[in-house]
């Protein structure tokens, strides 16, 4: 058995690169690590290559060059061994519309290999994201945006996997939703999962993430600790890191 | 994890709106169509009964061989109530008489135009329109509404493998729908059955054979929605797709192909066969009477000179050697006029059949029109129909007409010993030749064509062969297509 050190890099970008079909360069040379126990933010524009990250890691796409790393497996090559390993929250979740809460929960219970759950567990978990009980036997197509993000968040969670990918998880979500949905993340963390999100919320990556990263065209041109950042206003680095990449961008051509 | 896909494959479709409504309609349609199948077969089978007795009675009653017309009657088959196929367009009888060609007359559209236009909605019309619809309409976004919807993110979030994940879509969606229709189809059997349709054990087995047909047909749709779904990343862009592929196969490709290959073989009008033979029947008469008067001329020119009682005596001593001759000149003319319009049916029966083949062929492009051929053939209600029955009953007109011929011989003797024996001079009379009725039991009896399960299947055999060749290629294509699919 490997040790369960604290420390353990459980997602590992490594010279991440991808460029798609049409030649856009969506993600150049990124490298990132986030540890057993610890959440990564991702911060960046629109199109500055978050998503394409997170797909990157999910194997949905494969790398133009350099790999997503989950426990050490290379996602690419065993996409099967990494997803096992890996929770994961789309932005926009959908579900199956003619399902109930409790039956689109089950099923994907199911398919991550977690047979062994009682309704009650269901149950607990869906008011643990904050969705009322009268809504868990309500076909998904009666809820709203937030209301399905909450049941997407709570599959994620289901799947108890060691590492967690969230995209956007806060979209959608009403303020309290999204301020529990911190204390959620941070009682995660306490169980010692890996999570990685990408988010435009700021002032809650600042709250939450262990490490917060910034992304611009496709280049992560910002990473800093939550300690490195301590006493500095975050939104001001943002923009600051936003303009100086385009400026250095503007001399260089 | 198969199952649990399946099983979710399952819901999604029982439990869309959709589905009751849809399934709602195809049972009303199915139990309706083979409801008024029945009535219609068993209103043909009463018909069908009266007038072979009322045949049977004519022959019975006749006195005299020379007044014996009978008729012979197509039998209605109860596989005709799934598939009526041209059952309706074709005559529902034909005279057989020495003088006249066998000819179905009279079918149930000569009868009434408006089923004509409108046609019988039948069990095999409302697979090949409406399930193949139906079909469509549940897996058109099998694969791409679950791109649209995200769930194919979330599913490939997790340890499946995509060839598990396609399968467990064509299994579920099979399952999910060909499951319940096999529920009117049954039901529709159980009226067959309760409704007392008399179906014996080898049209049983040509029944479950055409449901298997259908269920291939379906399937076939099943996977054609399949493919698309998984080659298009919109379900609005496949659904429009698929009808398009839809209204080719089912609604034009049929037309097409027998359009085509009528400009391609071309086959002589009734009408233009007709009056071929009428000439050649006009020219061998015209031909006769001159060689009948000649051989009078010459008769009389042996009487020349004769006294009148001499030339009453010659007359009579040659009468019945010249009745012979000119007897045996017309038999040889009838025979010629026979062989003439053989010569020339047989002619049209191959063009036509060449053209049939030119379009069946164009049309077997089609599963539609495959199974079209596969559920006729199956019936026994395609297209030969009407030649295997003119074939059985020229086969019966044939033995007919030997007996007849004895028969008449025979009358024609006793008359003649009889009008010797009187010696009054009386000519041979036809008909009345007795006051008894004839033995009609001695006459032959018309066999029914060959209607076995063999010969019915044999036909269809490589319309079920492309059917389940275009299956196999949609599902190895929709297969092929999603492993490679962006499940973005
Ligand atoms: N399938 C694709 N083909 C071509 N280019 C793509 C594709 N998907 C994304 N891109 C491009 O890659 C870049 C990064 O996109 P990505 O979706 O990763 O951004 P993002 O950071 O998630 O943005 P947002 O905050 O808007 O979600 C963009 O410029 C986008 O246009
Ligand atoms: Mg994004």
């Amino acid at each position: 058995m490997e040790l369960q050190s604290p420390s353990r890099a459980l997602l590992e970008a490594d010279n991440l690169t991808k460029r798609y079909e049409d030649g856009q360069l969506a993600l150049d040379h990124v490298n990132f690590a986030v540890a057993a126990g610890e959440i990564y933010a991702m911060l960046g524009g629109n199109g500055a290559g978050k998503t394409t990250t997170i797909n990157l890691f999910l194997n949905f796409i494969e790398p133009t060059e350099g790999e997503a790393r989950v426990d050490g497996i290379v996602t690419h090559r065993d996409p099967l061994a990494a997803k096992k390993k890996l929770a994961y929250v789309s932005e926009n979740v959908m579900l199956y519309p003619n399902f109930t809460a409790l039956q689109n929960l089950d099923f994907f219970a199911r398919l991550g290999g977690r047979t062994d759950y009682s309704k009650d567990a269901y149950r607990d978990v869906l008011l643990r994201v904050g969705l009322q009980e009268e809504a868990h036997g309500r076909r998904l197509k009666g809820f709203s945006k937030g209301m399905r993000q909450k049941c997407g968040i709570a599959i994620a969670i289901l799947k108890d996997a060691p590492a967690i990918l969230l995209d956007e998880p806060t979209s959608g979500l009403d303020p309290k939703a999204a301020y529990e949905f911190i204390g959620l993340l941070d009682s995660l963390r306490g169980e010692g999962k890996a999570i990685l999100m990408s988010t435009h919320d700021i002032f809650r990556a600042r709250d939450v993430a262990n490490t917060i990263g910034i992304m611009n065209q496709g280049k992560l041109v910002m990473q800093r600790s939550k300690q490195d950042l301590a006493g500095e206003d975050l939104e001001k680095v943002y923009v600051e890191y936003m303009a100086g990449y385009m400026d250095r961008e503007t001399e260089t051509v | 994890m198969f199952a649990t896909l399946v099983e979710k494959e399952l819901k999604s479709i029982l439990l869309s709106p959709k589905f009751v409504a849809t399934f709602a309609v195809c049972t009303v349609l199915i139990l309706l169509s083979v409801f008024v199948g029945i009535r219609e077969y068993k209103a043909s089978i009463a018909e069908y009964e009266t007038a072979s007795q009322l045949s049977e009675q004519a022959v019975r009653s006749a006195t005299s061989w020379w007044g014996v017309s009978p008729r012979v009657f197509r039998k209605p088959n109860p596989m005709q109530i799934f598939s009526a196929g041209v059952n309706n367009d074709i005559g529902r009888l034909s005279d057989i008489s020495t003088w006249t060609d066998v000819k179905l007359r009279q079918s149930s559209y000569s009868d009434n135009t408006l089923f004509a236009l409108f046609r019988f909605i039948d069990f095999a019309f409302i697979v090949q329109l409406v399930l193949s619809l139906f079909a469509i309409l549940f897996t058109y976004d099998a694969i791409n509404g679950e791109r649209e919807s995200g769930t194919l993110k979330l599913s490939f979030s997790n340890a499946v493998p995509r060839g598990t994940f396609v399968l467990s879509k064509f299994v579920g969606a099979w399952l999910g729908l060909t499951i319940p229709l096999l529920i009117p189809i049954l039901l529709a059997v159980l009226l067959a059955m309760v409704m007392g349709v008399p179906m014996t054990g080898v049209e049983w087995s040509k029944l479950a054979m055409l449901i298997g047909v259908s269920v291939l047909y379906f399937t076939f749709f099943v996977m054609l929605g399949l493919l698309v779904s998984s080659l298009t990343k919109r379900s609005a862009t496949s659904f429009l797709v698929l009808l398009v592929i839809w209204v080719c196969l089912v609604l034009i490709i049929p037309r097409a192909a027998t359009m085509a290959a009528g400009q391609l073989v071309e086959v002589p009008s009734v009408a233009e066969v007709e009056s071929q033979k009428d000439r050649f029947r006009t020219d061998r008469w015209d031909a006769f009477g001159k060689r009948r008067s000649e051989a009078w001329r010459e008769r009389m020119a042996g009487a020349e000179g004769m006294s009148q009682d001499d030339r009453r005596d010659f007359m009579d001593n040659n009468r019945e050697k010249w009745a012979q001759e000119d007897d045996e000149s017309r038999q040889l003319m009838e025979q010629e006029i026979a062989e003439n319009s053989r010569v020339v049916d047989e002619e049209l029966r191959n063009r036509k059949a060449e053209q049939e083949q030119v379009a069946f062929r164009l049309a077997r492009m089609s599963p539609a029109s495959a199974y079209q051929l596969a559920a006729t053939n199956l019936a026994g209600t395609n297209t030969s129909l009407k030649a295997r029955y003119e074939d059985a009953m020229k086969a019966y007109r044939t033995a007919y007409a030997a007996f007849i011929a004895d028969k008449r011989a025979e009358e024609q003797r006793k008359a003649r010993e009889e009008s010797s024996r009187n010696r009054s001079g009386m000519r041979i009379t036809f008909g009345g030749g007795g006051d008894s009725p004839v033995d009609s039991s001695e006459m032959p009896r018309f066999e029914e064509p060959d209607q076995s399960f063999a010969s019915a299947l044999e036909p269809s055999l490589a319309d079920l062969g492309l059917l389940g060749a275009f299956t196999v290629l949609c599902f190895a294509g929709a297969f092929i297509a999603f492993l490679r699919y962006d499940v973005r």
